[in-house]
């Protein structure tokens, strides 16, 4: 896992060639719309999506160690309380969104509050039949059409959406970085995930410190999940509770590497890049199921790191790739 | 820091990765129309997810219409005939999805017109994407009034909601059996779909003046058994499912196992598939459902089939099964577009002034097919929905579907009442 | 009066079924520590199985329960040494590692079967569909009962291989204390290896029954998944006997509440009452779990 410290301690070269690396890539994210076709321009908006997604969880899950497989009940959240702000109460999207976001918010505090205490597998089957519960709970509500689904109003700008995803997972990672990377804020939930007995007796107050990041890692889905209302106009518990959003947001944080700033960016980008090309090449989309599922197979007992923790590892040549594999694997 | 380059090569390489993945899926965008002398047509469908077996549906429908037409040297306009070209994008059975494959059709492939989905979820991401492009789109499945209401001047739809079919096999009880019933107990699953057939059951009922004992709505996939010891406790003399034919299969299955033996057991889709026959064997005798079309109908059309026999028979001869209403409606859909564009005398690639001309055709349209009259609504809650189809009620006897009502519609007298489990 | 005790045998009988992958489940947890989120995918795999057993040889599927016992306990040993591998070594977290690992796997069986055999509605019989014991105040759906049966007796022989053979007392003694029982001679990855494939061969035994008084499709793994988490948490992980009383629980729950309240709130009385219980007592309501 990437330990904070090492960050600090990086090259001064290397610093610089990274932040001008990150600038070239943003400048060129800014004009996107401009230059692709609008089929990539969603599929990129999509990716753009999941990475924030992935990284939302990734505060959780990967940084504090409670891994939360109900996560999708924040993104659903945010989706229902956006749809319902623009279509019963009228208000404007902007509104909608950030309404979204604290609402999500809120949900995991209350949640969070009795869940957080407990641990491992069994917070992990908690919030998952939390987040089936709420999905349970949407489909019987009047106020969110129920089984029917909810429509908003249609919107059809595509840059318009781009931007705005673009906007909130940078906002995500420059959360991330700030509040996780360079903060003792990261450092307390570190100290939770490696130990958390000993944290408590250093003095990190870790009921609080839990509680806020899974309000932060909340937040986020919220926000997305407002967006994807608006975008795709048409929402349903299924769709946006279903297990499948939760399914994603674990996978790609794991393939890129939890607990790492960039492995959710990366793991979203071969996750739905894989995922969107199958679907153009091939027409067919069961079988990503099965690469998918082995991907996580393979990670978890090959580069339990992740794709980042591949990078990080001292690997100059293909042939010490295999030899390290060998020696993890014992064959 | 030979590490440090090392890394950075990687990270670089894995970018020059994707930009070359994600170049070899670009396409040429911003072209101007190729010439071509064929209609391009696209579908969105589900090839996958948990509608998987809807969209293989739809897309036999479509399929038969294209080979049908193509057979006959394609769509004849003026004199000249075009072939025509399915080109399908699968909507993986979520609406996100369905709204990216819209996309895809109409900026990347640039389709002519748009054939629809099997599920009314992802038809209404679909319908936004169809509109904002001014693309023509015709679905030959979705049932869902709430399509209907947005009034999508874009959108069409040849089934009519699943709220005006669901009453034909309640009407044709409260009239064409005796004794009438008086009572019935309605079950129906939590979703869009089922739900709608549930609430029609309820208000047809009421308005025939059958009382409703019971009206109750579960979640998918839970054990029904609780449910329907409930209501046999009630003793209706109609049970009523909404639902689709996995679960239609397993209720009827409990149903039997708890001796459960109303007057009449109604279904509404699904009781036409072979997979609910194949999975009941003989427990689904008696069974009535409702269809806006079955194979034995008389309907004789200008376009393509001349009459429902000879569709059935194609279908029969290129599948292996006969043919069901969403099937039908969905060749039906192609043949919709072929007269439109007839009518209009448009030759592919098509113009945006031609696609509204389109649209311009469809609303005027009032054409005889196989299927049954095509004419579209131009107003009203089910705007551009083929509302005028007469629902037909179906019931199982002697191991085939007949047409039992209402009224003047049957082929043959609905069976009335069913005998119980034990004197079968 | 009728319908009460309709209802009652009705969710007595439900439960019945749940407890053999109950019981599979909660063992699994109890002496590795995995959380298999692949168990529904067993239960789907068996059924599937057994559908194509009867699909190309005929006859009753309960035929073929003991050759699919087998088939599944030695794919549950095959597997096991990759899940042994990605819960020991120098892995961060072995419990979430062995819980994300059966994630994946119960991923890849899903698009697996999804794949190959596609997304129609089978169906099985056997001689028991269909009938039953018609009493004077409720009717017993045969089958059902002989799942509940089946439940039982698996259970009995589960609790006799535990605590009266040798093998079973070295099992329990993994599940106590691993690294104790390690170095007093237990070869704890065996041990590990032979519960495992008892698991997935009684779950997949199960998903034949299954198969019959339900459908069988691809996507019917995450329904058995939801009611294996909820027994095993009542009935308190790794504690076996607790488990016949926390599916019997299970049953009677979802049989009163969608007799008396309404079958729509059927799950989520379901996840409120497992959720309460994982807020209050961890431990299953006997206290007894790991």
């Amino acid at each position: 896992m990437s330990v904070v410290g090492e960050r600090i301690k990086a090259n001064s070269t290397a610093l610089i060639w990274q932040w001008v690396f990150l600038g070239l890539i943003f400048l060129v994210s800014l004009i996107i719309p401009w230059i692709v076709s609008p089929l990539w321009v969603r599929i990129i908006t999509e990716i753009l999506m999941w990475a924030g997604l992935a990284q939302s969880w990734n505060i959780i899950g990967g940084y504090t160690g409670y891994l939360s497989f109900g996560h999708g009940a924040f993104f659903g959240m945010g989706a229902y309380v956006t749809g319902i702000a623009m279509m019963n109460l009228e208000w404007p999207f902007g509104v909608g969104l950030l309404l979204s976001g604290i609402m999500a918010a809120l949900l995991a505090v209350v949640i969070g509050y009795p869940t957080l205490r407990l641990r491992g597998a069994y917070f992990a089957i908690a919030t998952w039949a939390f987040g089936e519960m709420i999905r349970q709970i949407a489909l019987i509500l009047e106020i969110t059409g129920g089984a029917f689904g909810m429509q908003l109003p249609a919107f059809l700008n595509l840059p318009f959406f781009y931007y705005v995803t673009l906007g909130i997972t940078g906002l995500t990672y420059l959360t991330t970085y700030l509040l996780l990377e360079r903060s003792r804020f990261g450092y307390k939930l570190l100290a939770i995930r490696e130990h958390e007995e000993a944290a408590e007796m250093v003095g990190v107050d870790t009921v609080v410190i839990k509680m806020k990041a899974f309000a932060l890692s909340a937040f986020f889905p919220g926000v997305f999940g407002g967006i994807y209302a608006y975008w795709v106009t048409y929402i349903h518990p299924d769709s946006v509770f279903g297990a499948i959003i939760t399914d994603f947001m674990v996978v790609m944080a794991f393939l890129g590497g939890i607990g790492s700033l960039w492995g959710p960016f990366l793991g979203a980008v071969v996750v739905q890049l894989v995922n969107r090309i199958l679907w153009l090449t091939w027409g067919e989309g069961t079988f990503y199921l099965v690469i998918i599922g082995a991907a996580i197979c393979g990670v978890v007992l090959f580069i339990p790191n992740g794709i980042v923790g591949l990078l990080e590892a001292r690997i100059f040549s293909p042939r010490e790739a295999l030899s390290q594999l060998r020696k993890m694997v014992k064959w | 820091m030979k590490k440090q380059m090392y890394r950075k090569l990687i990270i670089l390489s894995f970018i020059a990765l994707v930009i070359v993945m994600v170049g070899f899926a670009l396409p040429p965008y911003g072209q101007a129309q190729e010439k071509r002398d064929f209609f391009k047509i696209g579908v969105v469908t589900s090839l996958s997810g948990e509608l998987a077996f809807g969209g293989s549906v739809t897309k036999r429908g479509y399929d038969l219409w294209a080979d049908t037409v193509n057979a006959l040297g394609g769509i004849e306009i003026a004199g000249k005939k075009y072939k025509v070209n399915l080109v399908y994008a699968d909507d993986q059975s979520t609406p996100a999805t369905a709204a990216v494959a819209g996309e895809r059709l109409i900026t990347q492939e640039q389709v002519d017109f748009i054939l629809g989905p099997y599920a009314s979820g992802t038809t209404l991401a679909l319908a936004p994407i169809t509109e904002k492009y001014k693309m023509p789109h015709i679905t030959g499945s979705a049932e869902s009034p709430l399509i209907w209401k947005r009034k999508f001047k874009y959108t069409f739809g040849t089934i009519p909601t699943v709220t005006l079919i669901a009453q034909a096999s309640i009407q044709t009880l409260a009239k064409d059996v005796s004794p009438k019933p008086k009572t019935i107990a309605i079950l129906g699953i939590d979703d869009a779909f089922s739900k709608f057939g549930a609430e029609a059951f309820k208000t047809t009922a009421e308005k025939e003046g059958i009382k409703v004992l019971k009206y109750d709505i579960v979640p998918e996939g839970t054990d029904y058994t609780p449910s329907i010891s409930a209501i046999k406790a009630l003793n209706p003399d109609i049970f009523a499912m909404g639902n689709h034919e996995k679960a239609a299969i397993e209720m009827m299955k409990i149903a039997k196992e708890l001796k459960f033996n109303p007057k009449a057991f109604v279904q509404h889709y699904g009781m036409t598939t072979p997979d609910f026959r194949k999975g009941l064997g003989k427990d689904s005798e008696f069974v009535f459902g409702t269809a806006v079309w079955t194979p034995n109908l008389k309907h004789e059309g200008t376009i393509l089939f001349k009459t429902t026999k000879e569709y059935a028979d194609a279908f029969k001869t290129k599948f292996g099964t006969d043919p069901d209403y969403t099937e039908a409606a969905s060749t039906a859909a192609g043949i919709t577009f072929q007269e439109a564009l007839r009518m209009i005398k448009a030759k592919p690639p098509l113009t945006q002034e031609q696609k509204d001309a389109l649209i311009g055709a469809l609303e005027k349209l009032n054409i005889k097919t196989f299927y049954g009259p095509i004419k579209f609504a131009t107003e009203g809650d089910f705007y551009h929905d083929n509302a005028g189809l007469q629902p037909i009620a179906l019931q199982y006897q002697g191991g085939k579907i007949v047409e039992v009502g209402p009224g003047k519609l049957r082929v043959v007298s609905p069976k009335y009442p069913t005998p119980s489990w034990d004197k079968r | 009066m009728e319908l009460f005790l309709q209802t009652v045998i009705d969710g007595l009988l439900i439960g019945g079924l749940i407890i053999v992958v109950g019981i599979g489940f909660s063992l699994c947890f109890g002496v590795m520590h995995i959380v298999d989120f692949a168990v529904g995918e067993w239960v789907m795999l068996g059924a599937y199985i057994g559908f194509l057993f009867v699909r190309y040889l005929g006859h009753d599927p309960m035929i073929y329960l003991p050759i699919i016992f087998l088939i599944f306990c030695a794919c549950g040993w095959a597997i096991y040494p990759l899940i042994f591998r990605a819960v020991s070594g120098k892995r961060h977290n072995p419990v979430l590692m062995g819980l994300v690992f059966t994630f994946g796997l119960s991923i890849l069986a899903k698009g697996g079967a999804l794949s190959v055999w596609g997304y129609h509605i089978q169906s099985i019989t056997t001689w028991l569909s269909g009938k039953s014991i018609s009493l004077d105040v409720a009717t017993i759906p045969a089958l059902r009962f002989a799942g509940f049966l089946f439940g039982i007796l698996i259970t009995v022989l589960f609790m006799i291989f535990l605590y009266r053979t040798n093998l079973g007392i070295t099992i329990r003694a993994t599940a106590q204390d691993r690294e104790m029982a390690n170095l007093l001679g237990a070869d704890v990855r065996k041990v590990g290896a032979f519960v495992y494939s008892l698991y997935a061969g009684v779950t997949g035994m199960s998903g034949v029954l299954i198969g019959a008084l339900f459908s069988i499709h691809a996507t019917m793994g995450a329904k058995y998944c939801t009611l294996a988490f909820f027994v095993v948490v009542l009935a308190g992980m790794g504690y076996v006997p607790g488990v016949i009383i926390a599916a019997l629980i299970l049953g009677l729950l979802q049989s009163f509440v969608g007799v008396y309240i309404g079958g729509r709130y059927n799950l989520v009385a379901l996840f409120m009452v497992m959720y309460g219980v994982l807020l209050i007592t961890p431990k299953g309501i006997l206290r007894k779990g790991i």
